[in-house]
């Protein structure tokens, strides 16, 4: 066993020009990480690519201490990936998408229903659990999406923008439920542009640029290797992504 | 752009034209074989041009009567494409929430917007028109023009009904329903006069048909004179009948403005609200949970077929289609025993039908990253999707075989199995050649993938006519001669 949760070591990307180049990370388990960046410095692509969506052009990755190349539907097993735009059925209600999900990862039937009515009562979703999709808001959308992430209990939880487009109600709800992960021990990694929510939930923050790892640590540390002690998250990764010199 | 002032309705309309122009492929081998296709028969047209260019065309009362059939039966297509480009207007494309809150009046969008419809129907008939008829009419046959006027009137009067026809069903069905039965009223209509053809009395088989039709027109007289014969003599240039026809066409785009306005904002004010069936059933919810891979797979596959009755209707209209081609091969002087054509019917049915909905649970997949990143390996994932799609082709698979039994036993299991192996391939030809697509795309799914729709037709032609000849050869023949 290991506990690291994510290990990147030499990750490359290429689409029409490099994406990713040389990437390093490791993510201990048990933490909330915000991996932050500007506008196409890589983050999805990297987060794509552990979640299994792309494949590396060099380097790996491990996830627990499974190889995502050597063992994929291991690694796959034990993860859950979602999306800025929810993967969802628009003629399927919430009840028989999360049931479709629980025979995706082959759960057994009798522990995945109680598990999706417990999932469903606690994001406010069981009063719709009849109703189709097709007419839900975006965030009524998310939080089945994210039902749909936690139904099979993964170890680590991927989170691509998980609050774009919610309201503050909608929003506390996903961060509770994301903290509450975070303190049954599992590991959850997001990307997020609401810098003030990296700050205020995240363990550890690692920022990405130019498909770099430009700077990576706690709150603190980002803050002294900037040079803006005292100052909020939003001007130390503007410092950082703005001085790479800095950063380095 | 700047040929009208911005904001006036001119202007606005020739925004809907560029629209209208580019929707065509871009990008990929269609737009080339598109542009050969165009251009062979751009060839062909000038080889016509040049071969009659001093000579006189005759116009008989026959060529009259062939013009009003074929605009009949154009006006038909064309009407079904407008009440579907009127769809996607009133609740698919999303730009008129745009246009209606600028400060442009709502009349001006209604019939910008009609004319993008009527452009883009005008542009899919003038692909196969205007490479013939115009060198023709350019090297000596002026008149022929007529045939673009006649082309112009039609799409106009087309785009107006079909648009008229969406908003009177928003009337009747309300809101909820108002896509779902349009789609299926506009695939009725589409091939309402091709089915109306089969269905009458002809004794001599598939080509037979057409003729009967042609024979009874010009018994009665009809397309030669009065208003009728406005088509053929307008296509072939009486300036009269170009005036009149053209005249109407734009009356129907004029009145369609005039009537259409208030009923046009209501359909699409109402068809943007979203609803949702909500039915709390009370039941456990562990009904819906199923151990093994394939029964979710189907479970969730028939849920989304089910709940999508126009696409269910488009799937079925297509087995519809079909009937002409099994008619001809059990009437007239070379009828095919009744056993045998039966076999090839059935084994046409399961391709077709295996075909269609493989694409729709592999293809044509709302969520594929939630499949890629579930622990499971694709091929098992396209498995249980081939599974489900076998699944649901089934009863209607098993239907003829049954038929067949009663007549010979042998036969029938031969058909059954060449129904089983057509139905395998054609599925197995959508998993490895079919294009990713939208559901609602079904109908434009071959668009993208030429090759698989022409491997799919052989192997139908080719297990439907091994199974034919097996059920022959062992006595279906005999069975359907006595």
């Amino acid at each position: 066993m290991t506990d690291s949760a994510l290990r990147i070591r030499g990750l490359a990307k290429s689409f029409d020009k490099p994406v990713i180049r040389d990437l390093d990370l490791d993510i201990a388990a048990g933490q909330l990480y915000a991996l932050l960046g500007p506008n196409g410095a890589g983050k999805t692509t990297t987060l794509r690519m552990v979640a299994g969506l792309a494949v590396p052009d060099a380097g790996s990755i491990e996830i627990f201490g499974i190889d995502t190349t050597r063992d994929p539907l291991g690694a796959k097993a034990i993860t859950a990936w979602l999306p800025d735009e929810a993967m969802l059925y628009d003629k399927l209600t919430p009840l028989e998408y999360l049931a479709f999900v629980a025979g995706l990862w082959r759960m057994d039937p009798a522990h995945a229903a109680a598990e999706a009515d417990r999932l469903l009562q606690w994001l406010d979703l069981w009063d719709q659990r009849d109703t189709r999709c097709e007419g839900f808001s975006r965030g009524m959308k998310q939080k089945v999406a994210l039902a749909g992430a936690l139904i099979h209990d993964p170890r680590l939880l991927i989170l691509d923008e998980p609050l774009t487009g919610l309201d503050a109600t909608m929003a506390r709800l996903v961060k509770d439920a994301l903290r509450a992960q975070v303190d049954a021990g599992k590991t959850v990694i997001i990307t997020t542009h609401i810098l003030e929510v990296a700050e205020r939930m995240a363990d550890r923050i690692g920022i990405i640029a130019g498909g770099r790892l430009l700077a990576e640590g706690t709150l603190q540390d980002l803050r002294d290797r900037a040079g803006t002690e005292g100052m909020t998250l939003e001007d130390t990764f503007i410092r950082l992504t703005s001085t790479p010199a800095v950063a380095a | 752009m700047s040929l009208a002032r911005p904001g006036s309705f001119a202007w606005l309309a020739l925004h809907e034209l560029r629209l209208a122009l580019r929707a065509r492929p871009t990008r990929g081998k269609t737009r080339w074989i598109g542009y050969l296709l165009v251009g062979a028969w751009l060839v062909i047209g000038c080889l016509a041009g040049w071969a009659l260019r001093n000579r006189e065309i005759p116009v008989p009362p026959d060529a009259l009567i062939g013009v009003l059939a074929v605009s009949t039966l154009a006006l038909s297509f064309m009407t079904a494409q407008a009440m579907i480009g009127s769809q996607r207007t009133l609740y698919e494309s999303g730009d008129l929430a745009l246009l209606l809150s600028a400060p442009i009046s709502g009349r001006s969008v209604l019939l910008a917007k009609l004319l993008g419809i009527a452009a883009t129907i005008a542009l899919t008939y003038a692909v196969l028109l205007l490479p013939i008829v115009l060198p023709v009419a350019i090297l000596g046959h002026p008149r022929l023009f007529g045939l673009v006027a006649l082309l112009l009137a039609l799409a106009l009067v087309a785009a107006s009904l079909g648009l008229a026809l969406t908003l009177v069903i928003a009337a009747l069905v309300g809101p909820r329903a108002a896509r779902t039965v349009g789609q299926v009223a506009a695939a009725v209509l589409g091939g309402a006069l091709f089915l109306f053809t089969q269905v009458l009395p002809h004794g001599d088989g598939l080509s037979s048909t057409f003729t009967t039709v042609f024979e009874r027109l010009r018994a009665t007289g009809i397309g030669t004179s009065g208003l009728s014969g406005l088509p053929g003599h307008a296509g072939f240039g009486d300036p009269l009948a170009i005036a009149v026809l053209l005249g109407l066409g734009l009356a129907a785009f004029a009145g369609a403005g005039v009537t259409l306005e208030r009923a046009f904002l209501s359909g699409y004010l109402d068809g943007g609200a979203r609803f949702s069936r909500a039915r709390p059933t009370g039941r456990a919810s562990s009904r819906l949970f199923h151990p093994g891979l394939t029964r979710t797979v189907f479970a969730k596959e028939w849920r989304l077929l089910a709940r999508d009755p126009a696409l269910a209707f488009q799937i079925v209209l297509r087995l519809i289609y079909l009937a002409p081609l099994v008619l001809g091969l059990l009437g007239g002087r070379h009828a095919v025993p009744v056993p045998a054509a039966l076999a090839f019917a059935s084994v046409l049915i399961a391709s077709q039908l295996v075909g269609s909905f493989a694409w729709l649970t592999v293809s044509a997949e709302d969520a594929p990253d939630l499949l890629q990143v579930a622990p499971v390996a694709r091929a098992t994932i396209d498995r249980a999707k081939l599974l489900a799609a076998f699944a649901m082709a089934a009863p209607f698979a098993l239907i003829l075989p049954i038929a067949i039994a009663s007549q010979t036993l042998p036969g029938a299991a031969i058909t059954l199995a060449m129904t089983v192996l057509g139905g395998a391939a054609a599925g197995y030809v959508e998993l490895r050649l079919g294009k990713p697509g939208k559901r609602g795309a079904f109908n434009r799914r071959r668009s993208g993938s030429l090759v698989a729709g022409i491997v799919s037709l052989l192997i139908a032609l080719v297990f439907g006519g091994g199974a034919a000849a097996l059920v022959f050869l062992v006595g279906g023949g005999m069975a359907g001669a006595e």
